[in-house]
């Protein structure tokens, strides 16, 4: 049987005189079907938590000299670095494509006295956003461009 | 003519006033290879156990009063063929939804949420007789067309993760409403909606699971509806901020 839902859930805000069982969750929820897709989405909240902690660690290593910074990129060389990084990537790539498919119907059917663009457009203006981004970002990092 | 199929019904039982809990009942089912999963429900109230509770009406997917879990999804049973199942079917009330009866769930909270989004036309004054209808173009209907197709089924609400956790999350029919009064070109209570929808429990609440929309029979996307409805409110609640008259 599903897991127990909130005891209030749907409930009237003055109880009839029937008596009523509790209101349980939906059977999948929160790992089978569909739902391990929403599940994952909101799990990698986690993976972006350990990323800023990362993120906070290098600025400090920046801030304690060139030896630091140097130990820092060092250690990004061990095995459970790289799995994270690549579990990041799969994580930014999930969230993304999840992302762009939900969000040309969330656009309001008029913007002032303009009509959005049909979803086809939409979604390919992001997926070309989010290329175009990551490609500069590829080219800054390796020094294409400073 | 197609075979006879027999199957079994594992469906959920409670008796408000014997069962401390629900439980499951087992029945076998000899199943017309057209029969729709109520028409086996029918058929175990009609000649297997008279005692068994379960709503239904029009049989046509129309009056939105047969759904249920059927193997775990909300589903409305006059439309889903048994042939899409296999030899064991499962049976159960919709979630989220106290059970007053078996199959048989309690709406009193959908309809008290329902009031809250004041789903009806309002306008600042009401025209006289003389002055005619409310017209509205093709384009206008457009707008809000699909918004109004929903049938009350509660399938939508059976899917919702957040209804399960926040009580007082208003839920993806009632807003779907909500918001379909919002785009009819006749109505001028959008300001008033607006000022619920950021309210607590309401559209802001909802996290885009989007399973409401999965399970709508009628396909109105009611996430595309609370979706819209927050980028309104934010843009409601900023034009009221600059414009304290809403620019009228």
């Amino acid at each position: 049987m599903a897991r127990a839902a909130d005891p209030r859930a749907m409930g009237a805000s003055r109880p009839g005189r029937t008596r009523t069982a509790p209101p349980r969750m939906p059977p999948e929820f929160p790992f089978a079907g569909r739902y391990r897709a929403y599940t994952l989405f909101d799990a990698t909240g986690l993976v972006y938590l350990l990323l800023g902690l990362l993120a906070l660690r290098l600025a400090r290593a920046l801030a304690a000299g060139p030896e630091a910074w140097e130990a820092a990129m060092a250690s990004f060389r061990h095995p459970l670095y790289l799995a994270f990084h690549a579990l990041a990537l799969v994580s930014v790539i999930f969230v993304g494509v999840r992302f762009f498919s939900l969000f040309p119907k969330a656009q309001p059917p008029k913007i002032g006295p303009l009509a959005p663009p049909p979803a086809p457009l939409i979604k390919a203006g992001l997926y070309a956003a989010w290329i175009g981004v990551s490609a500069a970002l590829v080219a800054i990092l390796a020094g294409g461009v400073f | 003519m197609s075979e006879v199929r027999k199957r079994r019904f594992v469906v959920t039982r409670f008796d408000p006033d014997r069962d401390a809990e629900p439980r499951s009942q087992s029945y076998e089912v000899p199943c017309q290879p057209d029969w729709k999963v109520l028409d086996a429900l029918n058929y175990i109230k009609d000649e297997l156990d008279p005692t068994l509770s379960h709503r239904w009406s029009c049989r046509m997917a129309v009056c939105g009063s047969c759904g249920m879990n059927v193997d775990g999804k909300p589903t409305l049973t006059c439309k889903q063929a048994v042939d899409g199942y296999g030899d064991q079917i499962e049976v159960e009330p919709l979630s989220n939804f106290p059970v007053i009866r078996d199959l048989v769930v309690e709406l009193e909270g959908f309809l008290e949420k329902l009031q809250h989004v004041k789903p009806w036309i309002v306008r600042a004054k009401e025209a006289a007789v003389e002055e005619g209808p409310l017209r509205q173009s093709p384009e206008e209907l457009e707008r809000f067309k699909q918004f109004s197709y929903c049938i009350n089924c509660m399938l939508c609400y059976a899917a919702c993760p957040v209804v399960a956790n926040e009580p007082e999350f208003l839920g993806p029919a009632a807003i779907a409403l909500g918001h379909r009064y919002n785009l009819d070109s006749r109505d001028e209570g959008a300001h008033e909606r607006s000022e619920i929808f950021r309210g607590e429990g309401t559209v802001f609440s909802c996290s885009y699971a989007n399973e409401c929309s999965e399970v709508c029979p009628k396909h109105v996307d009611p996430a595309a509806a609370i979706n819209q409805a927050k980028f309104e409110a934010v843009i409601d609640w900023a034009t009221h901020l600059v414009l304290p008259r809403g620019g009228r």
